[in-house]
């Protein structure tokens, strides 16, 4: 009897671990990519907890923003994209040769303060899902800040990259606990038919706040620098399209589950929550246990995922723009400021956690403020980066694209500046 | 420099964009927006000035040698009429800001990209001459402005002084467009760099910088740098160039490396390709290229040298040193009868203590180490840990001698396993 079974499971394991289908599994790692990767690391930990509030705040009326910001999304997205085919040189090297030492110097000390923000509120969102596993953070937060080290300081890229990936499928977890929650779709598909908007400070506020979390300073570097890293040409610019779509769909659907489920949930019951620590837990006795956990492991994979990515996304910017070597392959006293900026990432985003009695909301919402602050400055940069023809060539943006974007841009900034305002006059 | 009785100035670019330039009177004449220099020569003499004229706000071109007075202000001699002209570069020029600021140099003396902070210049007898790049952190300070606050910093607290990191402008290559790679060939400062780190650097352009660069080598400088580069860059180093370039290329490359490249290539490209290659030379390309590449065929190379086991050790000798330019492996030779069956190896170091008139069946040691061509290259590996070989000879059913694989060869094709 036992026999049988391990002989059955031992069938099983080599079936899905066979050879046949880590082949197809390649083909479709293959396939996708730098898109995809960085829209998914944009459901981070921050992203995650905005998005429950939102949800658990407002029930279903801020759903239909989500369409405007795919739009938005994968406008930008794209054109960070074009870029990185065209030129084959990240974002940070093109804003240090077009403008200037002076610009790019400030421009990288802001962007390393926002990253940082956001790495401490990835590893505060490691230690607050580990939490509801009942493991402490004193516990949590070293060991992930170990796994985040050894990933990415001895794997390769091509098979950190894969890692990533595979990391993706993990936001899986959110859309089944979404179902969990036994949704009223009719009420649902009618808050898209009719939106609302309502002008009362804090829905506003919740709105800028979710569409910040979605379209991040950080990200636009990282997407170039991956899409050049893998060494695509302007023939191949199509696939990289369809990558940044489905990657920007993908985000936004992730983004409608976790809305809906703490609307439907939360929200209906009249349960406020503060973080995304909470929802998981007041989701236990709503839509049962495994919904509850299903979130948590969401939150752990979201933000292990984002802590892994931000601190060497951040140390090749900062690098690229300043002319130091950046390679995982040099050893460490021949890439010093390399090191040396993603250690120091690491460390203090892991260690600031430890602290006790470290203020961690004032930190992040700082970061939130900065990041509001600095996205502007980066998106019409972009712009004037993709229109300029001794960089792009033939493939500036066009008269529709470019009233289509500049309004876009125009919208985000008009919005970040509106929740920088709120930010430091409503405190 | 030469010697001279002059003070000997240096000057930073950044300390001279956006100065005032005034004429004797001191009246304004403009502001400083770039300088040109003439790249041709070694250190480059700077010629004009860019300025926008404080009268009309429109750019002209003022000679450099027009101006009487550099430290502290810029004051020219009186002005004429004809100093004035539009700016067009003249042959061999270039606006040197725009040009060389923020962009990235290749370092020829330390293998290196670098990006330039700052270009200092040195002024002697009444001309400006570019002669070191700064890509040092003290220059970044300088152009952001920050220099005197944190300069202050480092004395105080570590009682440290920050000094420039200049390179001299003989190791500087400048890249970021064909232009300059063209105008600077006279003596191609890549050339002094050996092709391992040519390839590192080639890899560490984006994709414009990387062609214009490779083109700019001579075939066998970019054969051997080609050889040296990771595949994926090598497919697209070559899929930008025409299949007779290409092909002139790929075939001053070793056999082995030759065969993997065009393996790694779109189809009609790599025919295309073969057409255009030698014949003797595409052969035996076509013959490796029909093996799968984790098997000992897809390893190995035929570029080697077999005898018959009648041959002397002396006629061996004349053939190797005729011959071994050409060849992938030279350390062993294979003895085979009239059929290619593999009868015995001896070492080059056997060979060459021997007495000249021995016959190579004398010499050749018949306990033979050799592989199948449908073997796995992780069992060759392990062949070659054990006996500790250079190469090992590759055979089919019959004992046939199809191939030799290099260790170097073996290495490439584990090393992703073996991590670092």
């Amino acid at each position: 009897m036992v026999e049988n079974l391990t002989g059955t499971f031992r069938g099983l394991w080599q079936a899905f671990v066979g050879k046949k289908y880590w082949k197809s599994l390649t083909l479709f790692f293959a396939l996708i990519g730098p898109g995809i990767i960085t829209s998914n690391v944009d459901n981070d930990a921050g992203g995650i907890t905005t998005y429950s509030l939102a949800g658990s705040e407002y029930g279903l009326t801020l759903l239909w923003t989500l369409i405007p910001i795919t739009g938005a999304l994968i406008i930008i997205q794209e054109i960070c994209a074009r870029m990185g085919v065209v030129s084959g040189k990240g974002l940070s090297d093109l804003i240090r040769e077009r403008f200037g030492a002076r610009i790019t110097f400030y421009l990288m000390i802001v962007l390393f303060l926002t990253n940082l923000g956001n790495t401490i509120s990835e590893f505060a969102g490691v230690a607050a899902s580990m939490e509801l596993f009942g493991v402490s953070k004193y516990i949590s937060v070293p060991i992930s800040a170990a796994i985040v080290w050894w990933l990415v300081v001895k794997g390769n890229y091509k098979s950190v990259e894969k890692v990533f990936l595979f990391a993706c499928v993990f936001y899986l977890s959110y859309i089944i606990s979404g179902f969990m929650g036994k949704p009223d779709w009719q009420a649902i598909g009618s808050s898209f038919l009719r939106p609302t908007v309502r002008f009362d400070t804090g829905w506003l506020t919740m709105a800028v706040g979710v569409i910040g979390t979605t379209i991040a300073p950080w990200m636009q570097f990282y997407l170039q620098s991956s899409v050049v890293d893998k060494g695509l040409k302007a023939d191949d610019y199509q696939f990289t399209r369809m990558d940044v779509i489905i990657g920007s769909v993908t985000v936004n659907v992730v983004a409608f589950f976790i809305i809906m489920l703490c609307a439907v949930t939360l929200f209906q019951n009249g349960i406020r929550i503060e973080s995304a620590k909470d929802a998981a837990q007041a989701l236990a006795p709503l839509a049962g246990n495994y919904a509850s956990w299903l979130f948590a492991f969401g939150l752990l994979n979201a933000s292990l995922f984002a802590a892994s990515i931000l601190p060497i996304s951040t140390a090749y910017t900062i690098c690229e723009a300043f002319g130091w070597e950046s390679s995982l392959n040099r050893k460490f006293l021949e890439a010093p400021q390399f090191y040396g900026l993603y250690s120091l990432m690491v460390f203090l985003g892991a260690g600031i956690i430890l602290l006790p009695d470290m203020p961690l909301i004032t930190i992040m919402y700082y970061s939130q403020v900065i990041n509001g602050a600095i996205l502007p400055v980066i998106l019409i940069f972009m712009l004037l980066l993709v229109n300029d023809r001794k960089i792009m060539g033939e493939y500036t943006n066009g008269p529709v694209m470019n009233i289509v974007s500049w309004l876009t841009v125009g919208i985000l900034t008009l919005l970040s500046l509106t929740m920088l305002a709120f930010a430091l006059f409503s405190k | 420099m030469a010697v001279n009785q002059e003070p000997q100035v240096f000057l930073f670019l950044s300390e001279l964009l956006g100065r005032r330039i005034v004429d004797p009177e001191g009246r304004p004449v403009g502001k400083v927006l770039d300088l040109t220099g003439n790249i041709g020569e070694t250190y480059p003499p700077v010629t004009d000035i860019l300025l926008r004229s404080a009268a009309d706000g429109k750019t002209f071109l003022f000679p450099w040698r027009r101006l009487a007075e550099v430290n502290g202000k810029l004051v020219t001699h009186p002005i004429q009429p004809d100093d004035f002209r539009a700016p067009a570069l003249r042959a061999g020029e270039l606006f040197l800001k725009e040009t060389l600021l923020d962009k990235q140099v290749v370092d020829t003396d330390g293998a290196k990209i670098r990006r330039v902070n700052d270009l200092q210049f040195l002024q002697s007898q009444k001309t400006l001459y570019l002669v070191h790049v700064d890509v040092g952190f003290h220059g970044l300070l300088r152009r952001v402005g920050l220099k005197g606050p944190i300069n202050f910093l480092f004395r105080a607290l570590f009682d440290y002084t920050l000094t420039d990191q200049l390179i001299s402008w003989k190791f500087v290559q400048p890249v970021s467009s064909p232009d300059l790679l063209r105008l600077t060939v006279a003596q191609n400062r890549l050339a002094q760099l050996h092709p391992a780190d040519l390839a590192d650097i080639i890899e560490d352009l984006d994709i414009h910088q990387r062609a214009a660069v490779f083109r700019s080598l001579d075939i066998e400088t970019a054969a051997e740098t080609l050889e040296e580069t990771d595949p994926k860059v090598q497919v697209s180093l070559i899929e930008d160039l025409d299949t007779a370039n290409a092909s002139d290329i790929i075939e001053e490359m070793s056999l082995s490396e030759a065969t993997d490249l065009l393996g790694e290539l779109p189809k009609d490209m790599a025919e295309g390709i073969l057409k255009e290659m030698e014949k003797d030379v595409a052969q035996d390309v076509k013959e490796l290229l029909a093996h799968p590449e984790e098997k000992a065929g897809g390893l190995m190379t035929t570029s080697f040298f077999g005898f018959t086991p009648e041959r002397t050790a002396g006629e061996a000798m004349e053939i190797i040193r005729r011959e071994a330019e050409d060849m992938d492996l030279i350390y062993y030779l294979y003895v085979v009868d009239a059929d290619e069956h593999l009868l015995g190896v001896l070492s080059l170091r056997e060979l060459i203590v021997a007495s000249p008139e021995k016959a190579l069946s004398e010499l050749m040691d018949t306990r033979i180490v050799a592989v199948e061509i449908e073997e796995h290259k992780d069992r060759i590996a392990d062949d070659f840990a054990k006996y500790g070989m250079l190469a090992m000879p590759v055979v089919d059913g019959d004992n046939r001698l199809k191939g030799v694989i290099l260790f170097k060869n073996l290495l490439e094709a584990v090393l992703p396993k073996l991590g670092r």
